[in-house]
């Protein structure tokens, strides 16, 4: 019956897209970062390199808080 | 003594390297010292997973910011007209992210793993966990932004000072 629960908590994650939403959360960690700084750098600060840095920390947090909200709101859900 | 030295490159690129190499140490050690408390965690109560996750998104950032620090001091290194202050320059803003993230992925990790396991017991332990970790997450940040204004004093290029 152990075996039995963990296979319904298996298709219960699968089904409620937790696994797929873990995993778009660490790829956009790794690429949502260094797009927003070599996009910012050529598109929105003309070479400024500091602004660019600073631009691709806020969109770094900006995934954080995404996140934070997504797992208090999925939490309420259940 | 001369100001652009052959061997300047070599702490610019020092600082490029310990920037990632340090937060990323810090990084790893949050996430494994957290990882302990959610697995512990998820034989209990596992639909709490999704939340208690959260002190490894966190460590994820500090490795981010290293990154971004990395990605900023690689792009101003140059074989040519690279003085020696731009190349101590970079590895002080290096090493400031460097150890800052090493901090405070220390700090997320034990506190995460702690805060983790009193989740299970007590659910309104959740917000006194995520201002905990926010705290210890700014730790990392003060240190991005000391690197950053350490290094927009070399930004603008400082390279014409070699052929003066």
């Amino acid at each position: 019956t152990e075996q039995a629960a963990i296979g319904k908590l298996n298709t219960q994650a699968a089904s409620n897209g937790t696994l797929f939403k873990l995993v778009i959360f660490s790829l956009s960690l790794g690429i949502i970062p260094l797009t927003s700084y070599y996009g910012s750098l050529f598109y929105l600060w003309n070479g400024n390199s500091t602004l660019a840095a600073i631009t691709a920390i806020v969109a770094a947090n900006l995934v954080l808080i995404a996140y934070i909200v997504l797992s208090v709101l999925e939490d309420k859900q259940a | 003594m001369s100001v652009c030295p052959p061997y300047a490159p070599f702490f610019g690129f020092a600082g490029v390297a310990s920037a990632m190499v340090l937060s990323t140490i810090g990084a790893a050690f949050g996430t494994a010292k957290a990882g302990i408390g959610i697995a512990g965690l998820g034989t209990f109560k596992p639909e709490l997973i999704m939340k208690s996750l959260i002190p490894v998104v966190m460590s994820g950032i500090i490795a981010v910011y290293g990154l971004v620090v990395s990605v900023l001091i690689s792009g101003a290194l140059t074989p040519e007209g690279y003085p020696l202050f731009a190349g101590f320059i970079h590895l002080g803003a290096g090493l400031a992210c460097g150890f800052t993230g090493l901090t405070a992925g220390y700090a997320i990790g034990i506190v995460g793993d702690a805060c983790v396991r009193a989740y299970v017991q007590e659910s309104k332990v959740f917000v006194s966990m995520v201002l905990i970790l926010i705290f210890a997450e700014v730790l990392g940040l003060y240190g991005l932004i000391v690197a950053l204004i350490m290094n927009s004093k070399v930004a603008g290029g400082v390279g014409e000072i070699c052929y003066s």
